[in-house]
């Protein structure tokens, strides 16, 4: 039996997303959607807000790609700016989310039987509600903007990553490394957060992807239904919002946006489930 | 065999008695989100209950019916008080029972909820059953992909092409509204078809998803290996001895579906002007109607939490497999 070096982490990740064309897919799907959020100024030909009332409801021609909407606007430059949007809310509220609820997990499943209650007991109240209910509950009583909006799908995606944490620290603070930290004198803390949660993060790094998908569409949900970020900010949903009114004289205004998000979340999903192949220990 | 039959019997009473007993905490906890909910609102309650209109009688009358001179405490036992007696407070638009809004309500959302599980199960089923049985040819790639783009597409813009497809460019059906079934049930039924096809579209995704994934397990079996060694024919195997059994998780996720449809009917109601539940909510939001929007969260809540527990029993019940500890 002859000895292999075992591969880097990186490199059978790389490979694993290039062998896959699902996943090369996913991966130049979410290129793409990052590089119009990070270079809309450069990409995008025309100002997203700035009305031109000459070409007013324009259909997709040279000049307008993806024609424009009732005051004239260009739908090409607003569906890229409208990337930043999408793409700024599902990193804040899945980071903010990963963050509170691995802690929250952590401390739950390292604590005793009464913090985990306690903390399992919330996170099975938030998880009693439809999700999209309980962001629009929760932007109702906050007031729609593009801030309560991440607030919103952080919480209501908090539970997901503190079940998570709460299982895989049960397991790994059992193991022999765990228990000889403790041994040789180290905090809880210390151990909670230098030993057990480097232990526990790649189900939950997975997640998150999976979720990132989750998070983009939820965001266009609350913009379509007005209580995410206000006009005349754009973003997909609430150009969809505005599409409703022109669905005879103007489709377009509804064919772009909507494709924007699909192609986005789509290659999130097909990213994330490529992830999923790799991290899966049953594949190696 | 008596003994058996009275032994499982108390078994299965004493698991309904502790997953009942373990929803008392979860619906506590729904019970104070939705008390906080106007508790939270920047200013005072009574107003954002009464509306910026109401006259000091009223103001103080509803400041003596809520206890808010009391401790938070005692506010909320008051407050689930009138609750728990079917006293959700009066909308603030036209003054109206919440209540019997609520139920009315319901009538349209279940309805709509039932349309989409059919529309999911009837292109599902087979979808995934296909792509279980031919493996990794084009129908499984196909199907795959499909679920995964029906996944991927956000519920409003698939309402949006199918309005613009069916209504606008082949005017064949109407865009949206509502009519009861009591009244017309073919206009109903009109109504009906584009928001049952998008609520339905989605849930059909995840449940071809969960069919291929099952069968493909079951039809690796060895029971399933033996009826083929036997000679029973394929089609036999597939429907009588895979599928029968691949049911169990299909009918779970069923039952985690119905719930999530309580979400996925807010804005697929609000696209289609159906005069459910999630199309009552985002209205009363927008008129700043919070006893409406409270009694609609919590009923909302409610019901999800109760469809759980349903699922979970019949997932118990016909799982032999499955304990009742």
């Amino acid at each position: 039996m002859s000895a292999v070096a075992p591969a880097r982490p990186g490199s059978a990740f790389l490979s694993g997303i290039l062998r896959d064309r699902r996943a090369a897919l996913g991966c130049a799907l979410v290129l793409l959607a990052c590089l119009a959020a990070l270079a809309a100024p450069l990409i995008a030909p025309f100002d997203p807000n700035d009305p031109d009332f000459a070409a007013i409801l324009s259909p997709p021609s040279a000049v307008h790609l993806f024609g424009t909407d009732d005051l004239g606007r260009d739908t090409f430059s607003r569906v890229v700016y409208g990337a930043r949007v999408s793409l700024f809310v599902g990193i804040l509220s899945v980071a903010g989310a990963l963050v509170a609820g691995t802690a929250l997990g952590l401390i739950a499943g390292a604590f005793g039987e009464l913090t985990d209650r306690l903390i399992m007991r919330v996170m099975d109240v938030i998880f009693a509600f439809p999700s999209i209910l309980l962001a629009l509950a929760i932007t109702a009583v906050l007031g729609p903007s593009l801030s309560n909006a991440v607030l919103a799908i952080a919480v209501v995606n908090l539970p997901v990553f503190a079940r998570i944490a709460r299982a895989q620290t049960l397991v790994v603070r059992r193991l022999d490394f765990v228990e000889a930290q403790r041994a040789l004198g180290f905090g809880p803390w210390t151990i909670l957060f230098t030993t057990i949660m480097p232990n526990i993060l790649a189900p939950i790094i997975v997640q998150g992807s999976l979720l990132f998908a989750a998070a983009i569409i939820t965001e266009s949900y609350l913009s379509f239904l007005g209580l995410g970020a206000q006009p005349p900010t754009p973003t997909w949903g609430n150009m969809l919002k505005n599409a409703i009114g022109f669905l005879d004289l103007a489709p377009w205004l509804a064919w772009f946006p909507g494709a924007a998000i699909f192609l986005t979340v789509l290659g999130f999903n097909l990213f994330g489930d490529a992830l999923r192949d790799i991290f899966d220990p049953r594949n190696t | 065999m008596n003994r058996f039959k009275s032994s499982g019997a108390t078994e299965l009473g004493k698991f309904l008695l502790s997953r009942l007993l373990s929803l008392v905490p979860i619906l506590f906890g729904t019970s104070l989100v939705a008390f906080f909910l106007v508790r939270l609102i920047p200013g005072d309650p009574v107003i954002a209950l009464l509306g910026l209109e109401a006259n000091d009688g009223a103001i103080a009358a509803l400041r003596a019916k809520l206890a808010l001179d009391q401790p938070l405490p005692v506010q909320y036992l008051a407050w689930l008080g009138h609750i728990l007696t079917g006293d959700f407070g009066r909308s603030i638009q036209g003054g109206r029972e919440v209540f019997p809004l609520l139920l009315n309500a319901l009538g349209p959302t279940a309805l709509l909820s039932l349309a989409a599980l059919i529309v999911s199960l009837v292109i599902a089923i087979p979808a995934g059953i296909v792509a279980a049985t031919r493996r990794d040819t084009a129908a499984d790639y196909g199907a795959s992909f499909a679920a995964l783009c029906g996944l991927s597409m956000p519920s409003f813009w698939l309402g949006i092409l199918l309005i613009l497809t069916f209504s606008i460019a082949l005017p064949i059906l109407p865009a949206s509204g509502y009519v009861s079934p009591l009244v017309d049930p073919l206009g109903f039924l009109s109504f009906l078809i584009l928001p049952a096809l998008t609520l339905g579209a989605a849930l059909a995704a995840a449940t071809m998803r969960m069919t291929r994934a099952t069968m493909l397990e079951v039809l690796r079996s060895d029971y399933v290996r033996t009826a083929r060694a036997k000679g029973v024919p394929w089609r036999r195997v597939v429907w009588r001895h895979a599928f029968r059994n691949a049911q169990i998780p299909i009918v779970t996720l069923l039952g985690i579906q119905m719930g999530q449809l309580l979400g996925g009917v807010v804005v697929t109601e609000t696209v289609f002007s159906w005069p459910g539940i999630g199309k009552l909510t985002v209205d009363a939001i927008f008129a700043r109607d919070y006893p409406v929007v409270q009694g609609a969260v919590l009923l909302t809540a409610v019901l999800f939490v109760l469809i759980n527990l349903l699922t979970d029993l019949v997932y118990t019940l016909i799982d032999p497999r499955v304990g009742l500890a």
